[in-house]
């Protein structure tokens, strides 16, 4: 029979460590998490911290707490499947690693089950990143990381302080960070789902609504969900209350449009049954005729990193004249850019867009829908429209009287108007006269298509904040906006955006300015201008650096990563190339760590000695080279021979390195100055 | 001071000791760091010369003692004697009771007078029968050895060749200084119409500010990795002792003083270094033991 191997335990150093990273590395976590999560994290944490304090037994000491330590184990799964059901996705997934790290926690009892909870911990340390990519987190997660190598160290070696384990440890972390920049560079990214994250880590918090309902204002600070197909929640007055990144744009040469020109083009309602506005269907979208558009004056180019939202629609300036082809982007018949997968995870694309423009100008396929109203609905607009057109000459002449009654008669912005009962419009026009843009474009399409003008409307947003710092747009769901469009023979689909009518201030100066001061910048400073002034610029900086992050490190993606190949002299990148740049990166990473290594036993740290082997390295260019044996002096003496010109600099010299070296008291500075004039040549 | 009357003193001695600068500054030097000095070399090549020429000039007293085999402790160190008239012993004073002792061809007397010398040497005084009788200050040893391989020699056993700091070659003069010699004056007429260049109190005074030259920490850091490589090596079959490397920094002061510098430099402890080591280290196979010292200095890189 083999005889059995002795078990070595980690100490109880060592253990108590882990047991206070695990827990700092689980706290996050339990946020997101059911509460029972926590609880059965905390009782095993707090079973093996009554052993330690006063000596409870543990599962290893006795069969009868072995069965029930393993008992509650399998129960705590079948609560995660009862819980989260029988697919495992992200939340499941860490619930699963949060609890069993804590199960282990109690049994560890050799070194091996030790070295096995570290590495469930670096586990947790990643599931974080399931739920946050950003700075703070990555910060914490690097501390984590540190930690956890500091538990690594501390089961091998106990006698060193705590201090010093984790100067250890942050070390060795350090001299990690090449290799891990190399990697994240160059390991070949895939897009797929094998590398996509778990369906249920898409956390899209606001997005624009597929449709629109006029008069359901949801209540404030209610949660909306972008998956879901509700139609009676989701709607544009909600997204204002968030401060959600919807997209960045950057401009080439930072050459920004007018504000009023900044309309970001979405999707394009146009069927309605007098309360909800829909888009064309897929079959009625499908393009059987080319667009026609045709543009004056200069384009203007810029890219746009689009968070994800979990639909197929890419924003653009309106109107986007070259678009990306990377993701199959295509342009609908009534100028909606999709994409062919919903965006699910950040993305970056390229485009360039004309502000004059004239879009189907001869015909449009579509103009049928754009004329459909409901039969029997919006009765006193439709009088109202009828009165109008009575008094115009042209459709320009309505266009304009229409805006005209926006402004006269008393209508105003509000972000919370009154909720609408029974015919929405007619009771907006008529009665409440405060809404905000989606009530304005449906009542003033619903007027245009009353007198016979092809109207629709378009949904996406207006404006956004430049950030000094970065000179990057960031335009936010609260910048959500919904505007009109209108045919005329010739001119083709126009925009007329009745909102700008009633307040000119939501387009000339965006949404920002009619937000309640308490959103703009803290209570507590608001009354003093130079600490909001001061508030204004921390925050611009912080959202410059998180943009910048954003952009170059989490959605650095198979895109980005074969743009900055070839930026890097990739020629034509593949992944085999990757993979061998990657080993090469790796061996330089390596051969360098050698070499320094190995050269610090001989290089002094003491900088007069550097400077003097400077001096040595001079003349060892001309072929005069100092043996390690060989005394400065005498050196000296023989470098004097070999160049006599240079015989009163090479003594100066040679006498002032002996005099701070041997005797310590010649001017080190005067010894560095002579070694940088010297330049001896033959 | 210092540097005129060193310069003088070797100027003196390598006018009468001709092409033998180098082996002329170890002797001083060993001399101003307070070393007795072992010079092993053949007879005829100037060993006594060297020896006298460098206690006249120092203004010492000197004496000079030919060992034999048949010699006694006694003879050396002195002898108790009953004096009948006054029923007492009195000490009668041997030849070391000087400040120069020329100890000759000290390896032909037997082990039991060589340790009494050496003993003494060490002591700084002599004890005979319960009575110790202090050395002179300053006092000085300055042996000579032929080559053990000689016949009727009693080699000295490495304990006490540690007694001396350094041991010195003399070596035949080179053809012009041996011409020079031919031809020039009898040396010991020369010898005789010396006089002393400095006083033995200028002596002392020369000892104190040799101990007080500046030593930097880089220099001891040379120091020990020249002890620490006799040690590693394997060639030798014990390394250094400490009193050794204490040695080699006291001669390499005095030697950087005779050349006229306030602090020491690898190269003063270079110059010293075969004449405090070839004795002291046994190698372990045979070497020319001229050669090895200097293979350490070559291996050892200066730090």
């Amino acid at each position: 029979m083999a005889s059995k191997k002795p078990v070595i335990a980690p100490s109880q150093t060592a253990i108590h460590w882990l047991m206070v990273t695990l827990t700092i590395i689980a706290i996050p976590h339990f946020f997101y998490q059911p509460l029972w999560v926590a609880l059965i994290f905390l009782l095993m944490m707090g079973w093996r911290v009554m052993h330690s304090w006063r000596g409870w037994l543990l599962p290893a000491d006795k069969r009868l707490l072995k069965v029930l330590h393993s008992i509650s184990a399998v129960l705590t799964i079948v609560l995660v499947f009862y819980s989260y059901g029988i697919t495992i996705g992200r939340d499941a997934g860490v619930a699963l690693l949060t609890t069993m790290a804590a199960f282990k926690i109690v049994e560890v009892k050799s070194l091996r089950d030790y070295y096995l909870s570290c590495f469930m911990g670096f586990f947790l340390v990643i599931t974080h990143f399931f739920f946050n990519q950003s700075i703070p987190i990555v910060i914490l997660m690097l501390l984590n990381v540190i930690l956890l190598t500091s538990c690594l160290i501390t089961a091998n070696e106990t006698d060193s302080s705590a201090k010093n384990r984790v100067k250890q440890a942050s070390v060795m972390v350090l001299q990690a960070t090449p290799l891990m920049l190399l990697l994240f560079v160059l390991f070949p990214r895939i897009s797929g789902p094998i590398w996509g994250l778990p369906n249920d880590a898409l956390d899209i918090p606001d997005s624009l609504p597929d449709s629109m309902t006029l008069g359901e204002v949801p209540p404030r600070n209610s949660a909306i969900s972008g998956m879901s197909d509700d139609i009676t929640i989701g709607n544009i007055s909600q997204l204002t209350q968030s401060d959600a990144i919807a997209f960045r744009v950057k401009f080439e040469n930072n050459q920004f449009p007018d504000r009023q020109n900044l309309y970001w083009r979405g999707p394009v309602l146009w069927h309605t049954d007098g309360k909800r506005w829909l888009p064309l269907n897929d079959n009625q979208k499908r393009l059987d005729k080319p667009l026609q558009i045709h543009v004056t004056g200069e384009s203007t180019s810029y890219s746009i990193t689009l968070e994800p939202h979990d639909r197929r629609w890419l924003f653009a300036l309106d109107f986007p004249t070259t678009y990306p082809t990377t993701m199959q982007t295509q342009l609908t018949a009534d100028g909606e850019l999709n994409s062919r997968e919903a965006i699910k995870q950040r993305v970056q694309y390229q485009l360039s867009s004309h502000n004059q423009y004239q879009f189907n100008p001869e015909m449009d396929g579509y103009l049928g829908y754009g004329l459909s109203l409901p039969d029997d609905r919006h009765p006193r607009s439709q009088r109202l429209a009828r009165d109008l057109v009575e008094k115009s000459e042209s459709s320009e002449a309505y266009i304009e009287s229409v805006l005209d009654y926006f402004r006269q008669q008393n209508f105003s912005y509000s972000l919370t108007p009154p909720a609408l009962r029974g015919d929405t419009i007619d009771q907006f026009l008529f009665e409440t006269r405060q809404g905000f843009c989606e009530h304005y474009a449906a009542s003033f399409t619903v007027l245009m298509r009353a007198a016979g003008i092809p109207a629709r409307i378009v949904t996406g947003y207006q404006g956004g904040d430049i950030n000094p710092v970065d000179q990057i747009l960031t335009v936010r769901q609260r910048d959500a906006h919904a505007w009109t469009e209108v045919w005329l023979p010739n001119k083709g689909w126009i925009r007329i955006d009745p909102t700008s009518a009633v307040s000119s201030n939501r387009v000339d100066f965006g949404i920002g300015d009619l937000l309640p001061a308490e959103r703009r910048s803290p209570r507590a400073i608001a009354n003093n201008d130079r600490l909001v002034e001061m508030w204004q610029s921390a925050k611009n900086n912080w959202d410059a650096l998180n943009s910048a992050w954003d952009m170059w490190v989490v959605s650095y993606g198979p895109e980005r990563q074969l743009d900055l190949l070839k930026k890097l002299g990739m020629h034509q990148p593949d992944w085999q190339k990757m993979i061998s740049w990657l080993a090469l990166g790796i061996a330089l990473i390596f051969s360098w760590i050698a070499w320094t290594t190995l050269r610090l036993k001989s290089v002094s740290q003491d900088k007069v000695q550097r400077i003097y082997q400077q001096f040595c390295a001079k003349l060892a260019r001309l072929d005069i080279v100092r043996q390690p044996n060989e005394g400065p002096e005498d050196f000296a003496l023989r470098a004097q021979q070999a160049l006599p010109a240079y015989q009163q600099q090479i003594a100066t010299i040679s006498e002032l390195y002996l005099h701070s070296r041997y005797r310590g008291d010649a001017v080190e500075e005067d010894f560095f100055d002579s070694v940088k004039q010297f330049k001896p040549h033959h | 001071m210092t540097q005129g009357s060193t310069d003088r003193i070797l100027q003196t001695i390598n006018a009468v000791i001709l092409g033998k600068q180098h082996a002329v500054k170890l002797a001083l030097s060993c001399l101003i760091a307070r070393g007795h000095l072992l010079i092993e070399d053949l007879p005829g090549v100037g060993k006594t010369t060297l020896a006298h020429t460098l206690a006249t000039t120092l203004g010492l007293r000197f004496q000079r003692v030919q060992f034999t085999s048949d010699m006694l402790p006694a003879d050396i160190l002195g002898v108790s004697i009953y004096d009948p008239e006054k029923h007492q012993f009195s000490f009668h004073r041997g030849p070391i009771f000087t400040q120069l002792l020329l100890a000759d061809e000290i390896n032909r007397a037997s082990p039991r007078t060589q340790s009494a010398l050496l003993e003494a040497m060490e002591e700084q005084q002599v004890t005979i029968e319960g009575e110790s009788y202090p050395l002179d200050d300053p006092f000085f040893v300055i042996a000579t050895q032929n080559p053990t391989h000689q016949i009727g020699t009693f080699p000295l056993p490495e304990s006490q060749l540690d007694r001396f700091l350094m041991r010195i070659q003399i070596g035949y003069p080179d053809h012009h200084a041996e011409r020079a010699l031919l031809i020039g004056e009898d040396r010991r007429q020369m010898l005789k119409q010396l006089t002393a260049d400095i006083t033995p109190d200028e002596l002392l005074e020369l000892q104190l500010s040799a101990s007080k030259i500046t030593l930097s920490d880089a220099l001891i850091d040379y120091v020990q990795v020249l002890l620490a490589y006799t040690r590693q090596t394997g060639q030798f079959y014990n390394g250094l002792s400490p009193r050794a490397g204490l040695g080699l920094i006291q001669a390499a002061r005095a030697w950087a003083m005779i050349s006229g510098r306030d602090f020491v430099i690898p190269e003063d402890v270079q110059a010293v270094f075969p004449s405090i080591v070839q004795h002291r280290l046994q190698a372990r196979e045979h070497l020319q033991s001229a050669d090895w010292a200097i293979e350490i200095l070559q291996q050892v890189a200066i730090p």
